[in-house]
């Protein structure tokens, strides 16, 4: 274990920010005056006082009519109805799961948005309340939807189809929620044999692809699956596809398949999957990835 | 706004400790200079002038100075003088010497704040470009220099900057380091030694004379008359290793070559002889000294040496005679010798010139006034005029080479004999600022013609149609009490009104902090160094007769018994019925006829007075005495004329009684108010061995005293009278006088309730509230009371105990310095009435020594040894009695003395007594007839009259004067 | 007399500062990417680190409907100070320090807006050369924004004393360690500049009431002065993180 480690003085730090916008937007900064209250409705990020709106984030501000919100860089998950997020469960309670989702309370997982072996129009039973912890037990991490968010802003979570559900063997990586990219699609099998959710909160999943599998019944198959190792050639797959991903991020790019993708592509020229962590390997392949979206943009 | 600017760590190692500092180097820092045309200088920061006038013959151009830190601490004299002008200050240096020597920072400072000398302090340190970083291995001494170097060319250059016509000023380095010239010599810049420069200095004869003698380094050893001393590191190894020992070195006044160190933690001081022994020490100086081996052991000798008169070169005589000691086993002391010193507490010293005889050289020996300070070397090419005035010196160094130390001649003080000059020595032998108030200090000054503002008026109490008056000695101008008194509802209404002095001196005021610092005003015989600027003293605060004035007003209820029923305190404004001396105010009170409202009242006071003094001398309060005596005083000359004990009439103690009362009121008042951080006075009871030699002389007369408290003593000491002698009762109250120890000054927080106690008063606790013109502590107590009556806001350093311990003992110093110095004035005029005089007095024997007798003259309150031949005479050291045949002296016995003044040493003048009576051949001093005895009575019969006749007159003097 | 050392005769304090200049201020967001928000700032040579996580579920001891429970915990590293030395979590000095840490920084958050929630606040002093606390107090704003927590406005401390220069009394800014331990007294604000309400304040000694309104204004004027300074990183923060997202969303 006495490989090489580099630790660098704070003045020779790289900085990943790969500019290349020169327009930019107005910035609001907490207590700052938005403008006056009379046009106006406040919305999230932003409060009254003294018949003024101000901000109460650092961020951007956005007009929607006549509501006023400030969105900040990054903050917590705040989840909406059909979002996919990936969590992992922190308790088991009375039919139900308590799940953390990044976001600011606790979600909910109930026993009845969940899908139990034996069909979908089953009734729930004492003994499945029994059984909860069989099915998923703390630690355990899952893939969600959003069904429903409650007054306090917790969410609620169903698992009701079957690309939802437990997750077994692959790589979580949490990265800030803000730079998620909203898609329509956040379930992706990347080329390389990975498949990856992205999940709205911030979670990322990465997990080789089920190629075997066929997805349905075979209830034993997938218990089955879950224990097989892994190859090589898949989990150095996944540490690059981790690496390139913590190089976008550094670079504090926006995430989704084609970004992911495309840093995977470019990081190829590296041989070595550790060499993705010199700071200055990162910034190349955020800048040969931010050269290529802007390409395809372009198109 | 701010700007921060380039950042730099300056570390600075200590034990282990790294210690990383933040230091900010700024742009915005200006040069000073009216020749600058970069920096954005407002006209009042610009002090050097664009054209500064060359004085020296070295620089043809006009140039600026700059000094290296050892050039001010060592020149500081000349520095002071007007000659230098436009001299750049760097900070380097200013910290250096601050660090060195506070008072000769002090002394700088004074002289950069001169507007007139145009001394502009640089703070290169912390602009951008004149900072320098130590270099690793650079010594902080070389730092400095090469900063110093730095900032010179900066200022070469910046003033070259913009300057079109070429006209701007050079910069002259001074500097005596030979390395440091160099190195600026090679860098461009123009430097000089100090000596140099200063030699030619033209227009300004005498400059040179204050400059101080180069020190040459201890190292040096060529002709060396002294052994080395160490090095601080060898003696502070020595300390921590116990071979030596830390002491401050006293000198004998007797002998020169003699005087002892004082160790903390060793109860002998240790002796030290000869002048390799002492070594270089002078009074006063921090020193290591060294414990010889016991059998080198010695006792101190009782011989009286002086240092010859002629100047005997740079060599020491044969100490045979000091060495010649008889090895007495008894009389051994611990003996050492001085082996370096650790501080040197080097003042200004007071002497006369002792001119060369050789005419035309310039070096000569300079005498100081204090018997305890070795003769020093000064050069002076002005030794003809110098030679018959009193002057000023001070000391620059003392080389292994020298015999005595070198000095340097500072200013004259005047000529010899001369009233002003040698009132002059008095105030600076006993440090007592006497400086004219500065113009920082009469600014904070109300306008002549200040009256009292309606505002004013309409926030204190009016008093002005209460019949108030003050009672004092005449001819005072300073009046600070005055009294009222009147029937109330509920027994008698009296108010004691104190001139309200805080009102003009706030605090942190320039004037407050002169106050602050002289503490009290000096009465000299015929001098008074006031505190506060005469404006406030004796007129504006003054509480004269029939004026509106400001006043702070203690009013009572007392009852028939004249106890206090109710006490309230504020500010008033009064109006003074008339200012009265005590003898008028006793006449006053005596004229029956006499029926207005201010015999009235007067009489009341003094009624309700003699219940308060009599209840009090029931609580043991002592009353004491002290030979006090008035001069009077010629008012053309100011020659003192004669002398008298000063009165006393009832009315002296009639208002004495009320100012205690107050002085106690308010000492309650605040002691309450502000446990921590009242200003308060205390007399320690003195511990019993201070009576032994005193109890024993009472005794041997017939009388025993019980001293365990102050009311046993005091109730035997008015017990203790012969009816034939009038005057023994007075005497055994000044002997018990000097029993006593000193009243202090303390701040409530620093002792505990039961340490308040004053002992002479015997009342628990006392502060000083009534006379605030003449003493600091009366003003702070004045705001302290203000601030508990809500008449004032009180400030920060008032609450604080620490600052106010401080400032008690600031007052300590002073008062002692004060009371020593008044004490020196009148032994000054003493001599002075004495001169070309001789006298046939009474006397009375206060002590009796080995080869003397202590000897008091009630008349004029003199006291001196009367020397007794040891062939006649034999010491009973038992008894405490000489012996001569069958007479016998013993303390307290009553003689004849013959006074005359001996001048043959004009340093130090000094009366002779001489024995008339009782007669004994060979010893007392013969009349040559007898007709001359008879004359003497008439003298003293003539005197007396004159004193009475004198009364009068010089009372009309006194009042001449005040109104002037 | 008060230490009359603190400044110069031409009106220069210690380290070269003027008195109404704060120390130089670095200062820099984002420093982490594990806590959901994260600075680092400097203030002359004291140095602190700050790490905000949440608003999360808040334990169920602690929640309240009311609004987010802020949880602040400060320490000091053993290196920080002169003399190496240990320093357990939670001695009195540091809770003493979290509890007005928290003070501070409760009023600042909307903590309304949050219930059941909680906020906490990690400070480690990496260096402390005088004036820990309000280099605490505005690194954990930072850290605040960094983690978008919304705030009424920024909350930033500043400390003040008193010296004298000549016989004027004049209040000194930012008070480093050289000068708070040359005695006087140290006031410090913490406090909400552009609302102008003060959040916090402590005297370490007695202070004269004579001095107090100019001491405390002295030290107002500086949290303002801080505000300026924090809100500049701020916007330089949000000027690195925003161009990457709008280039993609547009």
């Amino acid at each position: 274990m006495n490989g090489h480690v580099t630790i660098r003085l704070a003045s020779e730090r790289v900085n990943h920010c790969v500019a290349s916008s020169n327009e930019l937007p107005r910035f609001y900064t907490p207590g700052e005056v938005i403008s006056g209250m009379q046009d106006f409705m406040r919305g999230h990020g932003t409060y009254v006082e003294d018949d003024c709106i101000k901000s109460s984030v650092a961020g951007v501000m956005q007009k929607v009519n006549k509501l006023i919100c400030v969105r900040p860089l990054k903050s917590r998950y705040v989840g909406e109805i059909g979002d996919v997020v990936v969590g992992r469960v922190l308790e088991v309670q009375q039919k139900r799961w308590k799940i953390e989702t990044n976001s600011r309370l606790d979600s909910i997982l109930q026993l009845s948005s969940v899908n139990l072996p034996g069909g979908e129009l089953r009734r729930r039973s004492a003994e499945d309340e029994q059984m909860m912890r069989k099915h998923l037990q703390e630690g355990d991490l899952i893939s969600a939807e959003v069904q429903s968010v409650f007054s306090d802003g917790s969410l609620s979570l169903h698992t009701r189809s079957l690309k939802y559900g437990k997750l077994s063997q692959g790589v979580l990586m949490k990265v800030f929620p803000s730079l998620i990219k909203r898609r329509k699609n956040h379930f992706h099998n990347l080329p390389c044999g990975i498949a990856i959710i992205i999940g709205n909160n911030g979670f990322i999943w990465m997990s080789p692809m089920q190629r075997n599998v066929i997805i349905g019944e075979n209830k034993d198959e997938i218990q089955n699956y879950e224990h097989q190792p892994i190859n090589k050639s898949d989990r150095e797959i996944m540490a690059r596809l981790k690496n390139c991903v913590a190089a976008l991020v550094a670079a504090k790019m926006m995430l989704d398949d084609s970004s992911i993708m495309f840093a995977y592509e470019e990081s190829l020229r590296y041989d070595d999957v550790k060499e993705l962590l010199d700071p200055e390997v990162m910034l190349d392949i955020a800048f040969l990835t931010q050269h290529r979206l802007n390409s395809i943009m372009e198109e | 706004m701010w700007t921060t600017k380039t950042f730099l760590t300056k570390t600075k190692r200590g034990n282990v400790l790294k210690i990383v500092r933040e230091h900010y180097l700024r742009d915005d820092l200006l040069c000073g200079s009216a020749a600058c045309n970069f920096c954005p200088h407002k006209d009042d920061e610009l002090v050097l002038e664009a054209n500064p006038e060359s004085l020296c013959g070295l620089f043809d151009s006009n140039h600026y100075l700059i000094l290296d830190t050892n050039v001010v601490l060592h020149q500081i004299d000349v520095i002071e003088e007007d000659a230098l002008k436009n001299v750049i200050i760097l900070q380097t240096v200013l910290e250096e010497v601050k660090h060195q020597n506070t008072a000769i920072f002090q002394r700088l400072l004074e002289v950069i704040g001169n507007k007139k000398r145009k001394f502009f302090s640089f703070v290169n340190e912390h602009h951008k470009d004149t900072y320098v970083e130590r270099n690793p291995g650079e010594k902080q001494n070389d730092r400095n220099d090469r900063a110093i170097r730095k900032a010179a060319s900066w200022y070469a250059s910046h003033l070259s900057i913009k300057n079109i016509d070429g006209q701007f000023p050079q910069i002259v380095l001074l500097t005596d380091d030979e390395k440091n010239r160099q190195l600026a010599h090679d860098e461009g810049i123009l430097t000089c030694t100090v000596s140099d420069y200063i030699k030619n200095v033209n227009g300004y004869p005498g400059l040179s004379d204050k400059l101080s003698k180069n020190v040459i380094p201890e190292s040096c050893s060529k002709d060396a008359l002294y052994p080395a001393h160490l090095t601080p590191t060898q003696i502070h190894a020595g300390i921590r290793n116990g071979k030596l020992h830390q002491g401050t070195f006293h000198a004998s006044r007797d002998n020169y070559l003699e005087g002892n160190a004082t160790i903390s933690g060793c109860e002998k001081s240790i002796l030290l002889q000869g002048h390799i022994g002492i070594n270089r020490a002078i009074d006063g100086d921090i020193v290591a000294i060294e414990i010889l081996p016991q059998e080198e052991w010695s006792k101190p000798s009782d011989i009286v040496l002086e240092d010859k008169t002629e100047d005997p070169g740079d060599f020491l005589e044969e100490e045979s005679q000091l060495l010649t000691i008889s090895k007495a086993d008894d009389d051994i002391t611990p003996t050492g010798k001085v082996v370096g010193i650790i501080r040197r507490k080097w003042r200004q010293y007071c002497g006369i010139l002792l001119p060369s005889k050789f005419p035309g050289a310039t070096r000569h020996l300079f005498t100081p006034a204090e018997k305890r300070i070795p003769r020093v070397r000064i050069e002076t090419r002005q030794s003809d005029i110098l030679a018959s005035q009193r002057i000023l010196v001070a000391l620059d160094s003392w080389p292994r080479n020298s015999r005595y130390p070198l000095g340097h001649f500072v200013r004259s003080l005047g000529p010899i004999g001369d009233k002003d000059a040698e009132n002059e020595v008095i105030l600076l032998e006993h440090d007592v600022p006497h400086a004219r108030f500065s113009e920082a200090v009469l600014a904070c000054l109300p306008p002549d013609n200040w009256t009292i503002p309606e505002e004013e008026l309409a926030r204190r109490v009016d008093l002005r149609a209460t019949c108030v008056c003050s009672v004092d000695p005449p001819g005072c101008t300073d009046i600070d009490d005055a009294l009222h008194a009147r029937r109330a509802a509920a027994g008698y209404e009296v108010g004691v009104h104190i001139a309200d002095v805080t009102h003009f001196v706030r605090p942190h005021s320039a004037l407050d902090r002169e106050a602050a610092a002289r503490a009290t005003t000096v009465y000299l015989v015929d001098k008074r160094i006031d505190m506060v600027p005469e404006l406030l003293s004796s007129n504006l605060c003054s509480l004269r007769g029939g004026e509106e004035r400001l006043a702070f007003s203690c009013i009572w209820i007392l009852d028939e018994n004249a106890h206090v029923l109710s006490t309230k305190f504020h500010k008033s404004v009064i109006k003074s019925r008339a200012a009265m001396t005590y003898e008028e105010a006793q006449m006053a009170i005596d004229e029956t006829s006499r029926n207005d409202e201010i015999a009235t009242s007067l009489r009341l006071l003094n009624k309700l007075a003699k219940k308060l003094k009599q209840r009090r001398l029931d609580n043991g309060a002592l009353l004491l005495a002290s030979p006090e005596i008035r001069f009077q005083v010629d008012s053309e000359t100011h020659e003192p004329l004669d002398v008298q004990a000063k009165r006393i009439v009832d009315t002296n103690s009639m208002v004495e009684e009320f100012m205690l009362l107050a002085n106690v009121s308010v000492a309650e008042r605040i002691a309450a108010d502000y446990p921590q951080s009242a200003l308060l006075r205390r007399h320690p009871a003195p511990p019993p061995a201070h009576f032994n030699a005193f109890l024993k002389a009472a005794s041997r007369q017939g009388f025993e005293l019980d001293v365990s408290t102050n009311k046993s003593f005091s109730k035997s000491l008015n017990e203790a009278v012969i009816p034939e002698r009038p005057f023994f009762n007075t005497l055994l109250r000044i002997m018990a006088t000097r029993c006593m120890q000193q009243a202090v000054y303390f701040s409530s927080g620093s002792k505990t309730q039961e340490e308040f106690y004053h002992y002479g008063l015997a009342c628990p606790i006392y502060t000083h509230f009534t006379s605030p013109i003449r003493r600091y502590a009366d003003v702070v107590v004045h705001r302290l009371l203000a601030g508990s009556v809500g008449a004032d806001a009180t400030h920060a350093a008032l609450l604080d105990t620490r600052a106010a311990q401080a400032l008690c003992d600031n007052l300590n110093y002073r008062h002692r310095h004060a009371q020593l110095a008044a004490r020196a004035s009148v032994a000054l005029n003493t001599h002075i009435l004495f001169k070309n005089r001789e006298e046939v007095e009474s006397a009375v024997v206060l002590a009796v020594k080995r080869n003397a007798l202590q000897v008091l003259i009630p008349k004029y309150g003199l006291e001196g040894p009367l020397y007794l031949p040891s062939d006649k005479f034999t010491y009973n050291e038992e008894e405490n009695v000489q012996i001569c045949n069958d007479i016998v002296f013993k303390t307290f016995d009553e003689l004849t003395v013959r006074l005359t003044l001996d001048s043959s040493n004009l340093q130090h003048r000094k009366l002779v007594f001489q024995l008339v009576t009782p007669f004994i051949p060979g010893v007392s001093y013969v009349q040559q007839t007898k007709d001359d005895q008879m004359e003497v009575e008439n003298v003293e019969i003539k005197t007396d009259e004159k004193k009475r006749k004198d009364l009068p007159e010089t009372k009309n003097k006194k009042k001449k004067k005040s109104k002037t | 007399m008060p230490p009359p050392d603190l400044l110069s005769s031409q009106g220069l304090r210690l380290d070269g500062r003027r008195p109404n200049e704060l120390r130089r201020i670095r200062c820099k967001l984002g420093v982490f990417t594990q806590p959901d928000g994260s600075a680092y700032l400097e203030q002359g040579n004291t140095k602190v680190l700050a790490a905000v996580y949440g608003p999360h579920q808040a334990a169920k001891s602690k929640s309240s409907v009311e609004g987010v429970v802020v949880n602040c915990q400060y320490s000091m590293a053993t290196f920080s100070t002169g003399e190496r030395k240990n320093r357990p979590r939670g001695d009195r000095k540091s809770q003493e320090m979290s509890l007005h840490l928290r003070q501070a920084l409760t009023a600042a958050i909307k903590t309304e807006l949050y219930p059941r929630s909680q906020i906490d606040i990690y400070i480690e002093v990496l260096q402390a050369d005088g004036g820990a606390y309000c280099a605490s107090v505005n690194a954990a704003t930072l850290a605040l924004v960094d983690a978008g927590v919304p705030l009424r406005a920024y909350a930033c401390a500043c400390s003040a004393s008193m010296a004298w220069r000549g016989a004027q009394p004049e209040p000194l800014l930012d008070v480093g360690h050289v000068e708070e331990a040359a005695g006087g007294v140290v006031l410090t604000v913490a406090s909400l500049p552009s609302t102008g309400s003060i959040a916090l304040l402590e005297l370490s000694h007695r202070l004269h009431s004579d001095y107090f309104e100019m001491v405390l204004s002295r030290a107002m004027q500086g949290c303002k002065d801080i505000e300026i300074v924090l809100d500049k990183a701020v916007r330089e923060h949000l000027a690195e993180g925003w161009t990457k997202q709008d280039v993609v969303t547009i």
